[in-house]
């Protein structure tokens, strides 16, 4: 029995972090903290005073004159830290043996309990959740072993690597590609399907609505399970049964990016310029926008090239023509005078021409009369015959 | 004063984030006036120019960047994928057009997949797609289709990147042999 409040033993973890993580990675790596390094690390850490309540809160215990830390606390560590110890599968496929077990006993005491079938089907979800989480863990180790391998930040040997690589294969890999392989009617996984569709059916038309209710509970851990499972058995069958043809290359850059992946929010990544907007009231605005203006007051040379091309430069001075036409009024026929006008300068009408002259039409000082017959005259241009009302232009009304 | 041609782009470009390259009309503007645009920027930004054979680009004091990050993850975990497709990575990013759909699937069937799942800029194809853009706009990849690019010699920088981690790495792991190379 623990006095302390779950609180105050999470501060006590919280404030001797470093301790407690290093007592962790010692034992991780022998199995047990010796007594000498058990206190080599509370005096690293200046920290002696704390031993009573390591094991006043259950984190470590003794064991003859060393240390050990207690379970619960080693698998925080190991999750908390992702440092997982590679299990041999051997110690994975036991869950096999319970799961089938507890199968049996459901399916064989249906009809019994209530309360010991809903226990156990509370039980077989525990295995299978245990189950998972090894598995997971494991793979992300072996994952974790040959990215090693591939990036080879240490050099070693091809025939080292090969010899490490076949280790792995041999004792973790094929073995856990078994357990996790579907269609191999022994492995776990194929249980797992069993025990599914068992779920699938007994969650529909199982008698009593409790245990109904578990077995749907049950059946929805299963369908996800067996997508966790299939992920896993992807990266094993894609990733770590290859590994022997994998590492047969090596690339100083590829050792760099696996390396970069292992952190990839602790390394510092190329730097790049963030682009940004400038505020209005941003003390370099003043600046910028003299850089902006600035750009303009540089005038580049204009250069202007004469061309041989062809073509007509005939451009209409109205002022000419509007003299004329005052010079010659009245005028009875206005698009006829036109027409004359141009005729005296050219052989033929372009349209283009004839209408420029027809503005002077809208010339205010000139008194337009419209005709009060249907007199109309026709104006034959190079590409258009147009037929026009015959304007009269009378001299200004004199006021 | 008479700024260099092309001056107006080249700053818009460079303090826009973009990488000129040496293909573009305005590098070689940059790069025959290199010593007024060092100038220049350094003393009205306090900026970095860098101008490789390449391209050229700013470098930032600002050190939390999500995008150099992101777009880091994206082709570690790419070159990553290329090569346990049995891929010569560097071929492929030199010379190969990927399309959304080949992308998809190397980050889908990643070993990577709680880093791509927690990686906004990653996570779904959605996203992927934004982040593809944001390098089209810095010209690290040239989009050839609507679901189609190729990188641009931009991803260079990534690339030397990881050669001078793993660089630093090897220092760390073999000091002796370090130190007597």
């Amino acid at each position: 029995m623990i006095k302390a409040e779950p609180r105050t033993i999470l501060n006590f973890l919280h404030t001797y972090f470093d301790v407690v993580r290093d007592l962790f990675e010692f034992q991780s790596h022998d199995g047990l903290i010796s007594k000498e390094a058990f206190d080599m690390i509370v005096k690293k850490h200046g920290q002696q005073n704390i031993v009573g309540k390591l094991k006043e809160y259950r984190i470590v215990r003794n064991i003859g004159s060393d240390y050990e830390m207690r379970d619960v606390y080693f698998k925080m560590m190991e999750f908390l830290l992702f440092e997982f110890k590679p299990l041999l599968p051997e110690t994975i496929e036991k869950y096999k043996g319970a799961i089938a077990e507890l199968y049996m006993k459901i399916r064989l005491g249906e009809n019994h309990d209530r309360d010991i079938l809903q226990e156990r089907i509370k039980n077989i979800s525990h295995q299978i959740r245990e189950f998972v989480d090894l598995v997971e863990r494991n793979a992300f180790r072996l994952l974790s072993e040959t990215r090693d391998l591939k990036s080879n930040i240490e050099r070693v040997e091809y025939r080292d690597k090969v010899h490490k690589a076949s280790f792995w294969i041999e004792y973790y890999i094929l073995p856990l590609n078994k357990i996790l392989d579907v269609n191999h009617s022994e492995s776990v996984t194929n249980k797992l399907m069993e025990v599914s569709e068992y779920a699938n059916r007994k969650r529909l038309d199982f008698g009593d609505e409790t245990i109904r209710t578990e077995f749907e509970k049950l059946y929805g851990q299963l369908i996800q399970t067996n997508q966790d499972l299939l992920r896993q058995s992807k990266i094993l069958t894609n990733e770590l049964l290859p590994l022997l043809e994998r590492i047969r290359t090596e690339s100083l850059i590829l050792t760099g990016f696996i390396e970069f992946l292992r952190h990839p929010y602790r390394t510092q990544t190329p730097p790049l310029l963030k682009g940004s907007r400038t505020m209005a009231y941003s003390k370099d605005m003043l600046f910028k926008v003299k850089e902006f203006f600035e750009q303009f007051e540089t005038q580049e040379a204009v250069y202007y090239e004469e061309t041989d091309a062809n073509f007509d430069k005939w451009i209409f001075d109205r002022e000419l023509f509007l003299t004329q036409l005052n010079s010659e009024l009245p005028v009875k026929d206005f698009f006829g005078w036109c027409s004359k006008m141009l005729l005296k300068d050219f052989s033929h009408i372009e349209t283009e021409k004839f209408f420029a002259i027809t503005g002077l039409l809208f010339d205010e000082a000139l008194n337009v009369e419209f005709p009060k017959k249907d007199e109309r005259t026709t104006i034959e241009t190079l590409n258009a015959r147009i037929d026009l009302p015959k304007i009269k232009i009378d001299n200004p009304v004199k006021i | 004063m008479v700024y260099p041609s092309h001056h107006k782009r080249i700053v818009e470009d460079l303090m826009g984030g973009k990488f000129i390259l040496s293909n573009e009309d305005h590098y070689n503007s940059l790069k025959e006036n290199d010593k007024f645009y060092q100038e220049f920027f350094k003393l009205s930004f306090d900026l970095d120019l860098i101008l490789k054979p390449e391209f050229s680009y700013l470098l930032s004091k600002e050190t939390q960047e999500n995008f150099s990050r992101d777009v880091s993850i994206f082709v570690a975990i790419l070159c990553y994928e290329l090569d346990k497709d049995g891929q010569n990575f560097m071929e492929m990013l030199d010379y190969h057009e990927f399309n959304y759909e080949e992308i998809d699937r190397y980050f889908e069937n990643s070993s990577f997949i709680d880093l791509i799942e927690s990686n906004k800029a990653l996570k779904d194809q959605d996203s992927r797609r934004t982040l593809i853009n944001g390098m089209a706009r810095r010209n690290i990849v040239h989009k050839s289709f609507e679901d189609r690019f190729v990188f641009t010699q931009a991803h260079r920088v990534f690339i030397e990147f990881a050669k001078e981690l793993a660089m630093r790495k090897m220092a760390v792991s073999q000091p002796e042999e370090s130190t007597g190379n």
